[in-house]
């Protein structure tokens, strides 16, 4: 199954990582939360592994996701 | 830090009550207990929707639910005894719903629906020999189930057999009663003996019915039993009837007789309850005013007779409480939706937010005629879930690291200087020291001047949150460490500053008395300047059931020069600001409903003895003050926030260190200085991030340098998991340190996958 993407980066290249001074890329991650897991893409620093969890990702489908497992 | 919940597969069960005790706390709730009218009648006309599809204009709906009861509508509205008059609750104030007058308005302005039986011709043969009123009813009942039914009468047609039953009626009532025997689907027999037909055809029919007097002409000794009109000796239905609703109501006995027996059952077995029933409702007449019938000419009239009717129903709980109105459940449905919720192993609990959002504040308990605690149904639940790890942490979560903060960081527990041991303590509580820290200040020093003994201070949690979120273990360790506090300082008299620490610290088995109680005791302070004010006074729910905590308030503001205005839900009727129970914290909505509620009752100025009421009044917008406030003169903050409240309760006790136990305290040096936009700190406050979040965040990023920079923003993002949450920041470097723009926050955790 092909792994969720829920961010785009647009304009491509805009995120760079400061500790390593290279662009972020798509790349697979993973979100862990009360046993469960669930792969996605994200913009990864190909270097440190940095994943970055954008701001209108963490209050929206993460945040979502979190209240589901929640009520399990 | 607290542990999570492990895992959302979680087997593990605990009963939240036994059957019996979930259905005796379910009896006490009467809201679906029938109306007074529908109790009184033995024929189980809705009389209460009849009389709403009236007052709406509706009146074939009046005559369906009419036609429900009855073969024979217009010969009941006009000859029924209606006891349910009788029974009307408006007869306590005036005069009582004329309902039998209904009943014929709904005959007359009514239209029957069209459309046939769906019940298919039933072939039992029932014979019914001779016609009384009451096998008059019951050939109409039996015509109604669809049964095979032949009525032997010795009249001539349906006109001369009504004439007979019912003399007394109008031309008008026995005609129409004649139209509806006639157009029913039954085989009746003119010109005939009864008597002589049960002779001779009687062993054709399967069931057997018989006019009394044709039974008693049969059978000279026949006694049948009245409760379901069958003589088990003779295999015959019959039996004695006095007046109209008498006999229809015997015949609807009869008739469930003879479907008993048409299945070979015993008539007398599982016959569900007949006849007219004790209610358990209850109904406040409170804004009723007193009316009187209104005679019913036309269609206006009997709709503005209708409307007197005041649908009687009980919703005391749901009058007063914002979360019961919010969820639109009455407790009855609420806990048995709460206990299915506990029970289930697997799949969404759905009532989770529901059992979290109550206030537990114990208003229902006391607005409920029979003490529905529906509070103590959701503790208890709450409590289970933590048992059995079914409890999420996240909604208490916040609340939960506050009062660990309380105990820990903040906490502070010291004699008076001079005394070892001390006579009282002073314990303000966990909101007062967050939104009022002058004021918890300078009534220690007046206590401290003012009581023999030594008053020694302690500031922190009375492990109230952790009740209310149900974490019993937390709730035993915070008891034991404040246990040990209190007899470090001598096992002093607890002098609480918040009705509910007074409560909670009960369990110390020390004195606890209120702050107030002692302020009444020694007199006020000189800084207590008598002012003419008018108040509306909110008790808090910590005081429910403490008449002389309530007292002791009203006094003290009287002498204060303020003129109180009690409410209906004033006292032990007061409702939750919306911080009880921590629904503050697990729902934002149902907690602004709740303080909305406690402010619509008066646009007077609010003052309150909980220091959680008066920051949720304040950040509605009212003016609201503290007794100790007005006591001591010296306001509160206005509406600090999350950061500030912290920083309140530590700087409180840094600066009382400082002063009175000349301790040295060092400040907290970060190495570098973060400043905030406005719009980052209404963020955060919103999204419940702390100053002292965003602090470890950056200090992470000094440790670890792992930061991104958003070209399209120029802002750089970083972020760092603390205990069960990562907080992310976007800031810009300054030449100290860092200005933060918005920071947010997640519970999962995210790696890469390689």
């Amino acid at each position: 199954m092909a792994d969720k993407n829920y961010y785009t980066i647009d304009p491509e290249g805009k995120l760079t990582c400061l500790k390593c001074r290279c662009k972020l890329q798509k790349d697979k991650a993973k979100f862990l939360y009360l046993d469960n897991g669930f792969p996605v893409e994200l913009p990864v620093c190909p270097q440190c592994g940095f994943v970055y969890v954008p701001e209108e990702l963490a209050l929206g489908k993460v945040l979502a996701v979190e209240k589901a497992l929640e009520d399990k | 830090m607290i542990e999570e919940r492990v895992s959302t597969h979680i087997y593990r069960q605990k009963q939240m009550l036994t059957k019996e005790e979930l259905e005796a706390r379910e009896s006490l709730c009467v809201h679906e207990q029938p109306p007074y009218c529908n109790a009184a009648c033995p024929l189980k006309l809705d009389v209460k929707a009849m009389t709403a599809a009236i007052a709406a204009g509706d009146f074939d709906r009046a005559l369906g639910l009419y036609e429900k009861i009855t073969p024979f509508p217009h010969l009941l509205a006009a000859a029924c005894e209606a006891p349910c008059e009788a029974e009307c609750k408006l007869c306590g104030l005036g005069e009582g719903v004329s309902v039998r007058a209904l009943e014929s308005a709904a005959v007359t302005w009514g239209t029957k629906a069209k459309g046939r039986s769906l019940l298919r011709k039933k072939p039992t043969k029932i014979g019914i020999f001779g016609a009384d009123l009451m096998t008059v009813f019951l050939a109409g009942e039996l015509a109604k189930k669809r049964y095979t039914v032949s009525l032997f009468c010795a009249q001539s047609g349906p006109e001369d057999l009504m004439a007979r039953c019912i003399p007394d009626q109008a031309e008008a009532v026995r005609q129409a009663a004649a139209r509806t025997l006639a157009a029913m689907d039954l085989e009746l027999c003119w010109n005939t003996d009864p008597a002589e037909e049960y002779r001779q055809r009687g062993e054709e029919f399967r069931i057997r019915a018989a006019a009394f007097s044709v039974a008693r002409t049969l059978y000279p000794q026949i006694a049948p039993d009245p409760a379901v009109m069958v003589s088990r000796d003779h295999g015959l239905i019959t039996g004695p009837a006095q007046g109209v609703l008498d006999a229809a109501f015997a015949a609807k006995k009869a008739a469930l007789s003879a479907d008993r027996m048409a299945q070979n059952l015993d008539p007398a077995n599982t016959r569900g309850q007949e006849g007219s029933l004790e209610t358990r409702l209850y109904t406040s007449l409170e804004g009723v005013a007193p009316s009187r019938r209104i005679p019913i000419t036309d269609q206006e009239s009997a709709i503005a007779e209708a409307r007197r009717c005041i649908q009687c129903h009980c919703d005391e709980c749901v009058k007063g409480c914002a979360y019961l109105q919010h969820y639109q459940k009455f407790p009855r449905i609420l806990t048995r939706e709460i206990y299915n919720n506990v029970s289930i192993i697997m799949g969404d609990h759905m009532m989770n937010k529901p059992i979290n959002a109550c206030a537990l504040c114990g208003q229902c308990k006391v607005l409920c005629p029979n003490g529905y605690d529906m509070g103590e149904i959701c503790r208890i639940a709450r409590e289970n879930m933590v048992f059995t790890g079914k409890m999420p942490l996240a909604p208490h979560e916040f609340a939960l690291m506050d009062m660990l903060f309380s105990n820990e960081e903040a906490f502070l527990a010291r004699p008076q200087p001079g005394f070892d041991r001390c006579q009282y303590v002073f314990f303000p509580g966990c909101q007062a020291t967050a939104v009022a820290p002058a004021t918890v200040r300078a009534a220690y020093r007046d206590l401290c001047a003012r009581l023999p003994g030594g008053t020694a201070l302690m500031l922190g949690c009375c492990g109230a949150i952790s009740h209310w979120a149900g974490r019993y273990e937390l709730t035993d360790q915070t008891r034991s460490f404040l246990r040990e506090a209190l007899a470090r300082l001598g096992d002093p008299v607890i002098i609480a500053g918040c009705p509910t620490c007074k409560q909670e610290l009960e369990f110390t088995g020390l004195e606890v008395r209120g702050v107030w109680e002692i302020l009444e005791r020694i007199g006020l302070p000189e800084t207590a300047v008598a002012k003419p004010r008018p108040v509306a006074l909110h008790d808090a729910c910590g005081a429910r059931g403490d008449p002389d905590t309530q007292a002791s308030i009203r006094r003290i503001a009287s002498a204060l020069g303020c003129q109180v205005a009690d409410t209906p839900y004033s006292g032990d009727r007061a409702p939750c600001c919306g911080y009880g129970g921590l629904t503050q914290y697990t729902n934002r909505e149902v907690a602004k409903k709740m303080t909305d509620q406690c402010l619509q009752r008066s646009d007077l100025p609010y003052l309150s003895y909980c220091m959680a009421c008066r920051d949720r009044f304040a950040r509605e917008g009212r003016e609201s003050m503290h007794l100790l406030e007005l006591v001591y003169g010296t306001a509160a903050d206005h509406c600090p926030d999350i950061s500030a409240k912290r920083c309140n309760r530590l700087g409180l006790k840094q600066q009382l260190e400082k002063e009175i136990w000349n301790l040295e305290v060092t400040e907290m040096d970060l190495g570098f200085t973060i400043e905030y936009t406005p719009e980052a700190e209404a963020l955060m406050d919103d999204r419940m991030i702390l100053k002292s979040d965003v602090a470890a965040v950056f200090q992470n990023l000094r440790r670890t340098g792992e930061a991104i920079l958003d070209s399209e923003t120029g802002l750089s993002v970083t972020r760092s998991r603390q205990g069960n949450v990562t907080f992310w920041v976007k800031y810009r470097e300054t030449e100290t340190g860092y200005r933060v723009f918005s920071a947010y926050s997640h519970r999962m955790k995210v790696v890469a996958r390689k």
